[in-house]
């Protein structure tokens, strides 16, 4: 019995160890293939360097910077709709039309990445290149208007999430004392939520930012630094999905572990901080 | 009229913060022995020391002595020889609030025979008959030994639960306010199964309300603040 | 902000953007209901084959949504095939074996795992396969198995912390039941935690097959193509309906082709909103279970 007690908790430790493997795993095989590029000091490098393989400048600055502007841009579209829907969810209509809408916002959250890509690319994209005459109108805007509309229900969920850790008697004292709507929000709820609302917009970013699809379909994937929001851009995601087919050898396959590896910094680095907030947010 | 369990110098820390201060008491074989006290002060947790339940709280720790009469031999029960799932088998527990698992009626009360892999053995059927009888359920249920547990009424599960804990007969039974959350006709009924159970089994009973002490205990005692206050 | 105006503006705030999210869900998917409507017919999936000649795999499907439906189903079982028992056993050790500070310390790895891009773990598998494509077996190239194992990844911290959660989320009177009468761990955890938390866990499963349903972008990079036909075995490469998708947005040659393109969309949906429904109904039927116990 204790033979089997033994074996059953080594083998729950050993999953638990291989899923680590795998995630430092993931890191670990990007930052050895990227090596050659350390070695050789090229790696800081090509995080500022333009690309223009015919100048052998072989930098992913400008996906760096499309990555930021279009998960900044989709951020900065989705913070109000999702503020004012999880509002409407959690504290306008608590009820049942609260609760109707906030099915409808979790059954968009399984509506598949590709079919926004797939409409932006038919819909969205000649949309705004008849509304802003000139250029193709796959641009950092509408990639970040897709984003936005893909990351929103995420976002508002986080927050409806955060409003519910709101003790339920703070707010009944603010409607005894005959507090208005909104003056429960402010004085009530966003003191008590905000922490774990900016935990929530932390890891929307991240999700915004690890997307591939939206941005590779409608983005334009012009590898150089974009300079308005209706210049086509590319991200490190569809970096890596553009390049992939590459030779093996080359170095234009090597920035690839560039990216995965900025990726990977930066996403990670958004949990550490969400992560940091939250622990502080309960004690 | 021979001692069964011998407490020594028992103390109880939680998150570093005494709950029991050097408890020392003796139970003797065959009777009920009630502890009253205020809500909140460590009644429960004195239970949960007599059958290592408290092992899988965080942050709780344990010094001192229990010794409990198996046979002719008193064996300290923190022994490291002395394996958790044996005690517990011997030393038997019911809780506050009924905890039927979600199954049925026939499932609940055969669940400890499964743990020790007899409930395919013949007399399986007849030792769950044993058990309902001594927990004076066997006529309310005979008929319905397949439905969900959760369907019985919660005096009736609470006596389920009694049940659970006889079929493996053990030779202390635990109580943690049994009739609390019943009311006062179930609570009578179990109180009358309770004094039948005494025959073969020695109680312990947790229990703040004193007329059910005075009914049904041989001995009870006080527990304030962690220790035994009197005695009687 | 005591005046009933301000009470009014954040009411009609919350509304606008209430109606405004709505409708731009309305508007995508009645944009491809409108213009896709028209190709759901059988030979949208079944092209010119018949019926009983395509699902018994007597003759290939050339023209129709079938094969890549097929690489799709077979993808999903391969990957939840593959992460269920880890992610299951992970999370069973995180929630009933681990001590507070190594629980922290793997959270917080399995929450930097949730948190990669899923191209980064497709990047990984596309990585491995070179590697054991030029060092082991120089028959491999990106497969089925390939994705489905990239797969198995990226939906491995949703099962991880699904269960634990589930687990943990249980009251202390079922936690205790078993032990007082005398269980080990693993029979408590055998015969009694994971059948109470199992509707969330098959909830959380269900997610995760909605996941491997959806991704394109790791697929992409380790296996999916444009035409393959049924996948023969888990070394070949195979279509996936969302990648399928993609490439006809790119690489669509007439009208009819991007009609098909409108439908497989909205398979995509219709399956994509069933499991999303299956889901949410096992998980309303534990918590009307918990309500209906008390």
């Amino acid at each position: 019995m204790d033979v089997k007690a033994f074996l059953s908790k080594s083998m729950f430790l050993g999953a638990c160890l291989l899923s680590t493997g795998i995630t430092l795993g993931i890191l670990g095989f990007m930052l050895v293939l990227a090596y050659p590029l350390f070695a050789r000091g090229l790696f800081w490098e090509m995080l500022i360097q333009p690309w223009s393989p015919g100048q052998g400048l072989f930098g992913v600055g400008p996906m760096i910077t499309g990555t930021l502007c279009i998960a900044s841009l989709a951020v900065v579209i989705s913070i109000p709709i999702s503020l004012g829907v999880a509002c409407f969810v959690g504290i306008v209509h608590p009820g049942g039309k609260g609760r109707i809408l906030k099915s409808v916002v979790e059954a968009m959250t399984s509506v598949p990445t590709v079919i926004y890509g797939f409409v932006g690319v038919f819909l969205l994209v000649p949309l705004v290149r008849t509304l802003f005459s000139g250029g193709s109108g796959m641009c950092i805007l509408s990639a970040g208007m897709m984003l936005g509309l893909l990351i929103s229900p995420t976002m508002i969920l986080f927050f409806v999430q955060s409003f519910t850790l709101v003790p339920q008697n703070h707010l009944d004292a603010a409607d005894a004392l005959g507090a208005n709507t909104v003056q429960k929000f402010f004085y009530i709820v966003l003191p008590w939520a905000w922490k774990s609302m900016v935990t929530g917009l932390i890891l929307s970013f991240g999700r915004a930012m690890g997307d591939t699809l939206i941005a590779l379909m409608i983005s334009g994937n012009a590898a150089a630094f974009p300079e308005s929001v209706l210049d086509p851009a590319r991200t490190l995601t569809a970096h890596i999905a553009l390049i992939i087919a590459a030779d093996f050898d080359s170095i234009e396959f090597k920035t690839l572990f560039v990216c995965g590896i900025s990726l990977y910094a930066m996403t990670g680095f958004g949990v550490v901080l969400a992560r940091g907030l939250g622990q502080r947010g309960r004690a | 009229m021979e001692p069964k369990i011998k407490i020594t110098g028992l103390d109880f820390y939680y998150n570093g913060r005494p709950v029991l201060e050097n408890i020392c008491m003796e139970v003797v074989e065959n009777t009920i022995t009630a502890v009253t006290g205020p809500s909140g002060q460590g009644k429960s947790t004195l239970l949960m020391t007599l059958n290592r339940l408290w092992e899988s709280i965080e942050g709780a720790r344990v010094k001192g002595d229990i010794q409990i009469r198996f046979g002719q031999k008193f064996q300290n029960i923190y022994d490291p020889g002395f394996r958790v799932s044996e005690l517990r088998k011997k030393v038997g527990m019911v809780f506050q609030m009924p905890n039927p698992l979600p199954m049925s009626i026939y499932k609940n009360i055969v669940f400890p025979l499964k743990l020790t892999g007899d409930h395919k053995q013949k007399d399986a059927a007849f030792r769950v008959e044993t058990a309902l009888k001594r927990s004076f359920l066997w006529e309310e249920v005979k008929d319905r030994l397949n439905e969900d547990a959760r369907s019985l009424s919660g005096g009736q599960q609470q006596r389920l639960c009694i049940a659970r804990a006889l079929i493996l007969n053990p030779e202390v039974l635990l109580l943690d306010e049994p009739t609390s959350s019943l009311d006062d006709t179930s609570g009578r009924m179990i109180e009358a199964l309770l004094l039948e159970v005494k025959k073969t089994c020695t109680l312990l009973l947790v229990s703040h309300y004193l007329d059910q002490v005075k009914r049904i205990a041989d001995k009870g005692m006080h527990l304030s603040r962690g220790q035994i206050t009197q005695e009687w | 902000m005591a005046s009933p105006l301000w009470d009014r503006a954040f009411r009609l705030f919350a509304w606008g953007c209430s109606l405004v999210l709505m409708g731009a869900f309305l508007v995508i998917i009645g944009f491809l209901c409108i213009k896709g409507y028209t190709a759901l017919t059988p030979r949208l999936i079944f092209g010119d084959t018949g019926f009983w000649d395509a699902v018994l795999l007597r003759r290939q499907v050339f023209d129709g949504l079938f094969p890549a439906m097929a690489g799709t189903l077979c993808l999903i079982m391969l990957s939840i095939v593959l992460a269920v028992p880890l992610g299951l056993s992970t999370g069973i050790f995180l929630a009933e074996y681990a001590s507070p500070r190594v629980k922290w310390f793997f959270s917080l790895v399995f929450d930097i795992l949730a948190g990669i891009p899923s191209i980064v773990v497709g990047l990984f598998g596309f990585c491995i396969t070179l590697f054991l494509h030029q060092c082991f077996f120089d028959r491999l190239y990106p497969c089925l198995l390939i994705s489905a194992l990239s797969l198995a990844f990226l939906v491995l911290p949703y099962m991880i912390r699904t269960t634990q959660m589930a687990l943990e989320s249980l009251p202390v009177s079922v936690r205790l039941t078993a032990p007082s009468l005398g269980a080990t761990q693993l029979q408590n955890i055998v015969y009694v935690l994971l059948p109470a938390a199992l509707s969330t866990i098959l909830s959380g499963i269900i997610l995760s097959i909605g996941r491997c349903a959806e991704d394109t972008a790791v697929i992409m990079l380790t296996g999916a193509v444009a035409t393959a036909g049924i996948p023969k075995s888990v070394f070949s490469s195979y279509e996936a309906l969302p990648f399928y998708i993609y490439y006809i947005s790119s690489q669509y040659a007439d009208h009819s082709e991007l009609i098909k393109g409108y439908g497989a969309c909205l398979v995509l949906i219709f399956i994509c909103m069933n499991l999303f429904v299956l889901s949410h109904f096992l998980k309303k039927r534990l918590s009307q279970r918990l309500l209906f116990r008390h």
